[in-house]
Formats: structure tokens, C-alpha cells, sequence
């Protein structure tokens, strides 16, 4: 305080400062002047810009975080989108193997079915055809003695014969023939 | 060949036989000579031979027909042998028999028996037929050994089979 008496009222040679570190008394009033004027000046101009660059800047920062926690959520629902769709795979895949068993159970009974028939009808057509086959020696065997004995029956015959029994069948058919009307 | 030909190649034969005057004689040797060449495979095979020279086929018919048939029929069968035309004789002839019969208002009655048949049996056997299908018949008879007794009688569509082949066959069947 009393360093500041002794500034400002300080007596001697107006051109030697009165102090070795302070300016002169009227430098530090037209100073003091000069900075309440330009602090006015910039509290009137200036702050507003800079709260409102600050604001701007606050709201820009409050965006980006708002993006980053969109973007957070997003990853967390493509994040549990992705375990759902790998659960549905692992389901699916499940679905698949039990459908292929099943399948595959279906056509081997099948398969075993058809086979069991096809054995069936291949037993009952052999059954058959030992039969037709039994038949067939039967009918051989009768049609061999039929024809045998045809020809037996026509040697006999063509033998039997002569001129005479010739003439009596020509007699006797035209006896027939003549009576038949 | 066609009909038309076959027509007549029998047109020609009946009014060569007709302007001889042996029409009857003429049709009836043609006739068995037709059955004759339909049984014996030899003898077809010889006269429808295109590899043998026509006249060679009319010389085998006048050996085989000379003094058996009259000139007329030999002449006619050589001219159809050696026109190329033996394959259709038994046709033409079947044709050139209907036309005579036709001309004197008969009907063809084809018989086949194992043996010849007597003149009288022949005449008994038209009177019967005759008797019996109520028609006037033109008898014509063919021996053939392989009905082996019997007779079959054959007139239009009407067949009597009393043949010892027949009675075969069907106890063959029955057997």
C-alpha cells in the first residue's frame, strides 16, 4: 500500500520514472484506462462469440457423444442381432440333421420294406415258374404221347387202308350226301 | 400278277378252248393240271425258273402233257408257261373253270379224294351234290393222297369233309 502512496504521489524529475520497476503514474492511469476500455470492448464483443463458440463447441462435443452412444447401442444390437442369428444358425442347423435323420430313417425303412416285397415277389414268381415249369413237363409229356399216338393211329390207319375200305368210304360218302338233303 | 391280267389271260384261254369246240375236255385237263402244279413243288419250281429258258419250261410241258392231255390244253398251258406267267396258272384256270361253268349255268364243285373215282361213282357223287345243294354243279374231281380216305367236297362256300384227315385231326384234338 504504501508502495502504491509513493507511486502515485512521488515528487521529482517528471522525465525519471520514480520507481525502478513501475511506470510512470500517469502511464498506469491512461493503462488503466485503456485496459477497462478494451476488457469493456471484449466482454461486450468478444464473450458473447466466445460463450457461443463455447456453447457451439460444448453442443458439437455433446453430438459426437450422443453419435458414440447411438453408435455404442447400434453395435450392441448388431452385436446381439449377430448371437441370435448364430443361435438361429446352431437351431437351423439342428433342424437340418434331425430333418436328414429323419429323412434317412424313412428311406431306409422304406428301402427295407421294398426289398422285403421285392424278395416276396421274387420268391412267389419263382414259386410260379417251378410250377408252370412242373406244368409245362406235364403238357410236354402229354402232348409227346398225343402225338405218338397219332401217328401210331395214322400208320395204323393209312394202312388199314386197301382199295376196298377206299371204295367203301367214297360209297358211304356219297350216300350220305345224297340223303342229307 | 393283277386281277385284270389274270382276267384276261382266262378270257383268252376260254375262247381259244370255245373256238376249238372242246371247251368241257379242255377246262377239265387245265383243271387237274392246275392242282397237279400246286401239289408238286418240283415241277413249279421248274416251270417258274426264270433261270431256264422259255422254251426249255414248254418243252417239260409237252413231254409231261404229250399224249395224256389234248393238243389244246398242251398248247395253252405252254403258252402261259412260256409267257412267264406259271406262277398264276392255278388262278387263271380257277377263272377260265368259273367262266364255264357260269356259261353253261353251273356251279364248280371241287372234290378231293384219296383215289380216282370211277365214272359211275363220279356221276353218283354230282347227282348227290347236285341233290343236296339244290344247284346244278360242274364236278370236278382232284386226287389227292393226303386226305388219305374219304372225299371233301367243296361247292362255293360250302364245304362237306368226311375225309379219314379230317377224322384224324380231330381225334389228334381230342387227344
Amino acid at each position: 500500500m504504501n508502495l502504491m502512496f509513493e507511486v502515485l504521489f512521488a515528487e521529482g524529475d517528471p522525465s525519471q520514472t520514480h520507481h525502478w520497476l513501475l511506470p510512470e503514474t500517469a502511464e498506469i492511469i491512461y493503462g488503466g484506462i485503456a485496459s477497462v476500455i478494451i476488457f469493456s470492448a471484449l466482454y461486450k464483443f468478444a464473450w458473447p462469440m466466445i460463450v457461443k463458440s463455447m456453447n457451439a463447441r460444448t453442443e458439437k462435443i455433446q453430438k459426437e457423444l450422443d453419435g458414440a452412444a447411438a453408435a455404442r447401442t447400434k453395435s450392441e444390437s448388431d452385436a446381439a442381432g449377430i448371437r441370435r442369428a448364430l443361435g438361429d444358425i446352431e437351431a437351423e442347423r439342428k433342424k437340418i440333421l434331425a430333418e436328414a435323420e429323419t429323412q434317412a430313417a424313412a428311406i431306409l425303412a422304406d428301402g427295407r420294406a421294398r426289398l422285403v416285397k421285392e424278395v416276396a415277389e421274387l420268391e412267389a414268381k419263382a414259386e410260379a415258374d417251378l410250377a408252370a415249369a412242373r406244368g409245362r413237363s406235364g403238357e410236354e409229356l402229354r402232348g409227346e404221347i398225343a402225338r405218338l399216338s397219332s401217328a401210331a393211329m395214322s400208320a395204323s390207319i393209312a394202312a388199314s387202308l386197301n382199295d376196298r375200305a377206299q371204295q367203301d368210304l367214297i360209297e358211304g360218302f356219297i350216300k350220305s350226301v345224297g340223303a342229307s338233303k | 400278277m393283277s386281277d385284270a391280267k389274270i382276267e384276261s389271260y382266262s378270257r383268252a384261254l376260254f375262247e381259244i378252248a370255245q373256238a376249238e369246240g372242246n371247251l368241257p375236255i379242255v377246262e377239265d385237263e387245265l383243271f387237274r393240271m392246275a392242282r397237279a402244279f400246286e401239289s408238286n413243288e418240283q415241277l413249279r419250281g421248274t416251270l417258274t425258273d426264270s433261270t431256264i429258258p422259255a422254251d426249255r419250261r414248254q418243252q417239260v410241258v409237252e413231254q409231261l402233257l404229250g399224249g395224256k392231255a389234248s393238243n389244246t390244253s398242251v398248247q395253252l398251258v405252254s403258252l402261259i408257261v412260256g409267257a412267264g406267267r406259271a406262277r398264276d396258272l392255278p388262278a387263271i384256270v380257277d377263272r377260265l373253270v368259273q367262266r364255264a361253268s357260269s356259261e353253261l349255268q353251273r356251279e364248280v364243285a371241287e372234290v378231293r379224294s384219296a383215289v380216282a373215282l370211277s365214272e359211275d361213282q363220279t356221276k353218283r357223287l354230282a347227282e348227290a351234290l347236285g341233290k343236296s345243294t339244290g344247284r346244278k354243279l360242274n364236278l370236278k374231281v382232284v386226287v389227292d393222297p393226303s386226305v388219305l380216305g374219304g372225299l371233301v367236297a367243296t361247292v362255293g362256300d360250302e364245304v362237306i369233309d368226311d375225309t379219314v384227315r379230317t377224322r384224324l385231326e380231330q381225334l389228334k384234338t381230342r387227344i
